[in-house]
C-alpha cells in the first residue's frame, strides 16, 4: 500500500490547565493518487490532521503510515529527510521567500537535493515554471506576482522535489474563486499527469466538490471519507 | 554553497538598516581595534628605542638619600646632601680612568619660578651644567643640538623647545625674573635674560623631545644665586656603549663604597619601568576600549540576530517544512552573521590600513611635553604582522562566534510555532 494509513489518531491541545482534543481517533485510508480533500468548519481538525502527516506535529495518539513506513517512530533527521524527499508542502498564505525570485523560490527545496546536477535542477525547475505558466514571471519577486502567481509559485515549488503527496492547507483560502479554481485546475492536472497525491483542505463547498473524495472532520471526528 | 550564499546576501539586503548597523559595529571596532594595537605596538617599540638612544648610556652620582625613582631627573634633595668639590673632583678623576666613560660633568638639578609672559608665575625644572661641555660633548643627547649660551654665563638661560615654543612661558630675548634656589636651599630673585633655546625647528623629527626645562650655564648659575663652593647636587657619566653598563656600574658603585661611601650610582634605567608602565598604561586603556567595543558588537550581532530570526519566523517553518535540517537552519543565520561581520571587519581594516599609512607617511606631531619622552615626536606607526594576525583572529572569532547562539536558538524552534507565526 503505498498510499496514508492512519490509526487512531488522537491528538490533544492544552491550553492552561483545559485539554482541547483537536482529532479523536482518526482512522483513515488515502489511496496513493488521490485527490481528496479534508473538509471541516474552523476548528474541526483540518490542519492539525494534515501537520500530523506532514510530520510538522506529533499525535498523542495514534500512528500514520505512508508507503507501509510508520513516520512517527522516524528520528528527527530521518523525518527532515521524509519531509524533503516525500512531502511538499502548499500553504495558505504562500510562504515564498521575499527575497527570493520565482525561479530560487521554487529551487529552494532542490538546494538539499545535492544528488541532482545543477542542470537536472535547472530543468526541474523551469519544466515547473512553464507547468505553472510563470516562465514570463520567473525573475519576479512574490511582492509582483498576484495571489494566485504566488500560489503557483508555492505548488512548483511543492512539486520540484517529485514528492509522493502534496499537503496544502486551505490552497484557495487567500484566493478570489476564479483564482482558487485556477489553482484547484492546476493542481487536479498534476495529480492527473504525475499521479501525486494531493490532500487539501478547505471549508469552501465550491472547493471540495472538486475533490475526487472528500474526508468530512467535525470537532476532530472524521464523520464522511 | 553559492545558492545559501546568495540567500543570505538578499536576506541582509533585506534588512537593510540592521545590516547597515551590525556592519558598522563590525567596521568601528575592527577600525579602532586594527589601528590601536598598531599604534601600541609602534609605540612600545619607539618608547625602547627612545629610551635605549636618550638613558641607557647615562648614569648620575648622587647623595645615597635623594631618591630618584618616577622624578625623570628632577629630584629633590637638601643643601646638605650637595656634592662638595672635593667628591666632584675625585670621581671625575676616576671617571676619565674608564675607558668606557665617554664623559663627566656635575649638575644642580633643581625647581625654579619666572614670571613670565604677561607677569604669569611658571613652575619649571632647572638644571645648571656645563655649557661648553654640553654643546661640544654631548650633542648625543637627542633634546641638546645648538644652543647659544656660554659657558660663564651668569644671568642667562635657555627654556627647553616646550616651554618658549609649546607652553609660551617664556620669549626668547625678553629678560625675565625668575626665583631661583640659593646654597641654603633658599630662593632668591634674579634678572635672567631668555637668550635662545634648542633649535627646535632645525632637529630631525623624530629626535625631538626634552621635558620643560630651563638650562643655566653651571658657572653662571652658581655665581648668580651666590653659591661659595663649587657645589653641585649630581654627576652624571655617559657610557660610550650603553650594553657596558652591567659591567661599569658596578665598579662605580664598588669606588663609591670604598671612597665616597655618602654617594651612590644610578643608573638612568631605573627608567625602564617607569617607561614600561606607561607602556602598560596606554595598552590596558586601548585594550579596554577594544575590549568594550568587541563586547558591544557581539552583544548587538546577538540582539539583531535575534530580532532576525523572531522577524523570520514563518520562513525559518516554511524551510524546516521544506526539509531543511536544524543545522541548515543554523548555519544560515550564522553565515549571514558571519558575512556581515566580516565584510564590516574587512572594511575596518582596510580604513584603518589606509590610515596608519597616511600617519607613516607625514607622522604624527606631538607636542606633548612628557609624552614626547615616552614616544618621540612624528612617531609614524606601521603594520606588525603578529598584531595583523591577532586582530584578523580576533574578528574571525567573532564573526564565527557571535550569530552562533541565536542561530542555534533559531533552529531550535519548533515547526509548528514557527509556521503559525505571522
Amino acid at each position: 500500500m503505498n498510499g496514508i494509513t492512519i490509526k487512531g489518531l488522537c491528538k490533544d491541545y492544552r491550553l492552561g490547565k483545559t485539554v482541547v482534543r483537536a482529532l479523536k481517533s482518526v482512522d483513515l485510508e488515502i489511496k496513493s493518487g488521490s485527490f481528496a480533500c479534508v473538509a471541516g468548519p474552523s476548528g474541526s481538525g483540518k490542519t492539525t490532521l494534515l501537520n500530523m502527516i506532514g510530520l510538522i506535529d506529533a499525535p498523542t495518539k495514534g500512528s500514520v503510515r505512508i508507503a507501509g513506513q510508520d513516520i512517527q517512530s522516524l528520528s528527527e533527521l530521518a523525518r527532515t529527510r521524509y519531509r524533503s524527499r516525500t512531502l511538499g508542502f502548499i500553504f495558505q498564505s504562500f510562504n515564498l521567500l521575499p527575497v527570493l525570485d520565482v525561479y530560487e523560490n521554487i529551487h529552494l527545496p532542490l538546494i538539499l537535493h545535492g544528488e541532482l546536477s545543477r542542470e537536472e535542477k535547472r530543468e526541474r525547475v523551469m519544466e515547473l515554471v512553464r507547468a505553472v505558466g510563470l516562465e514570463e514571471h520567473v525573475r519576479h519577486k512574490p511582492f509582483e506576482l498576484s495571489g494566485g502567481q504566488r500560489q503557483r509559485v508555492a505548488i512548483a515549488r511543492a512539486l520540484v522535489t517529485h514528492p509522493l503527496i502534496v499537503l496544502a492547507d486551505e490552497p484557495t483560502a487567500n484566493l478570489d474563486s476564479a483564482t482558487g479554481n485556477e489553482v484547484l485546475d492546476l493542481m487536479e492536472r498534476i495529480n492527473g499527469e504525475r499521479g501525486t497525491t494531493f490532500l487539501f483542505s478547505s471549508h469552501d463547498p465550491g472547493i471540495m466538490k472538486r475533490a475526487a473524495r472528500i474526508i468530512r472532520l467535525h470537532d476532530g471526528e472524521v464523520q464522511a471519507a | 554553497m553559492k545558492e545559501r550564499i546568495v540567500l543570505c546576501i538578499r536576506n541582509l539586503a533585506r534588512h537593510g538598516w540592521r545590516t547597515r548597523i551590525i556592519l558598522l559595529i563590525a567596521l568601528f571596532g575592527a577600525f579602532l581595534t586594527f589601528l590601536s594595537e598598531n599604534i601600541l605596538e609602534d609605540i612600545s617599540r619607539k618608547q625602547s628605542d627612545m629610551y635605549g638612544r636618550a638613558f641607557a648610556g647615562h648614569f648620575r652620582i648622587l647623595a645615597k638619600g635623594i631618591e630618584t625613582k618616577n622624578t625623570f631627573g628632577i629630584y629633590h634633595y637638601e643643601p646638605e646632601e650637595m656634592l662638595q668639590p672635593g667628591e666632584i673632583a675625585s670621581i671625575k678623576a676616576y671617571l676619565a680612568g674608564l675607558p668606557e666613560v665617554s664623559g663627566s660633568q656635575e649638575r644642580i638639578v633643581f625647581s625654579g619660578l619666572v614670571y613670565g609672559v604677561n607677569d604669569a608665575e611658571k613652575g619649571f625644572n632647572g638644571v645648571a651644567m656645563d655649557m661648553d661641555a654640553y654643546n661640544k660633548e654631548l650633542s648625543d643627547l637627542f633634546y641638546a643640538k645648538g644652543f647659544p649660551v656660554r659657558g660663564g654665563e651668569a644671568d642667562a638661560c635657555a627654556p627647553s623647545w616646550s616651554e618658549y615654543e609649546k607652553n609660551k612661558i617664556v620669549e626668547i630675548g625678553k629678560r625675565y625674573v625668575f626665583l631661583l634656589p640659593n646654597r641654603e636651599g633658599e630662593y632668591v630673585d634674579r634678572f635672567v635674560t631668555v637668550k635662545g633655546g634648542i633649535d627646535y625647528h632645525t632637529m630631525p623629527k623624530a629626535e625631538i623631545g626634552g621635558v620643560g626645562n630651563v638650562f643655566f650655564d653651571l658657572k653662571g648659575f652658581r655665581s648668580l644665586v651666590g653659591y661659595s663652593q663649587p657645589l653641585a647636587s649630581e654627576v652624571i657619566g655617559f657610557l660610550r656603549d650603553a650594553r657596558t653598563a652591567n659591567r661599569v656600574l658596578p665598579g662605580i658603585a664598588a669606588f663609591l663604597q670604598e671612597q665616597h661611601p655618602r654617594l651612590k650610582v644610578v643608573s638612568w634605567r631605573e627608567y625602564a619601568p617607569i617607561f614600561a608602565e606607561i607602556v602598560l598604561g596606554f595598552d590596558v586603556m586601548m585594550r579596554t576600549v577594544e575590549a568594550i567595543l568587541i563586547a558591544i558588537c557581539v552583544l548587538l550581532v546577538v540582539k539583531l540576530t535575534t530580532f532576525s530570526i523572531i522577524e523570520r519566523y514563518s520562513e525559518i517553518g516554511t524551510m524546516r517544512a521544506l526539509g531543511f535540517r536544524r543545522a541548515d537552519i543554523a548555519f544560515q543565520f550564522a553565515l549571514e552573521g558571519f558575512l556581515i561581520i566580516a565584510a564590516g571587519a574587512l572594511a575596518g581594516f582596510l580604513l584603518a590600513a589606509g590610515l596608519i599609512e597616511t600617519l607613516h607617511i607625514t607622522g604624527i606631531h606631538n607636542n606633548l611635553t612628557f609624552f614626547a619622552w615616552v614616544i618621540g615626536d612624528g612617531f609614524s606607526p606601521g603594520f606588525y604582522a603578529d598584531k595583523v594576525v591577532v586582530v584578523t583572529g580576533i574578528f574571525l572569532a567573532v564573526a564565527v562566534l557571535a550569530p552562533l547562539l541565536p542561530a542555534a536558538q533559531g533552529s531550535r524552534l519548533s515547526i509548528l510555532r514557527t509556521l503559525e507565526k505571522r
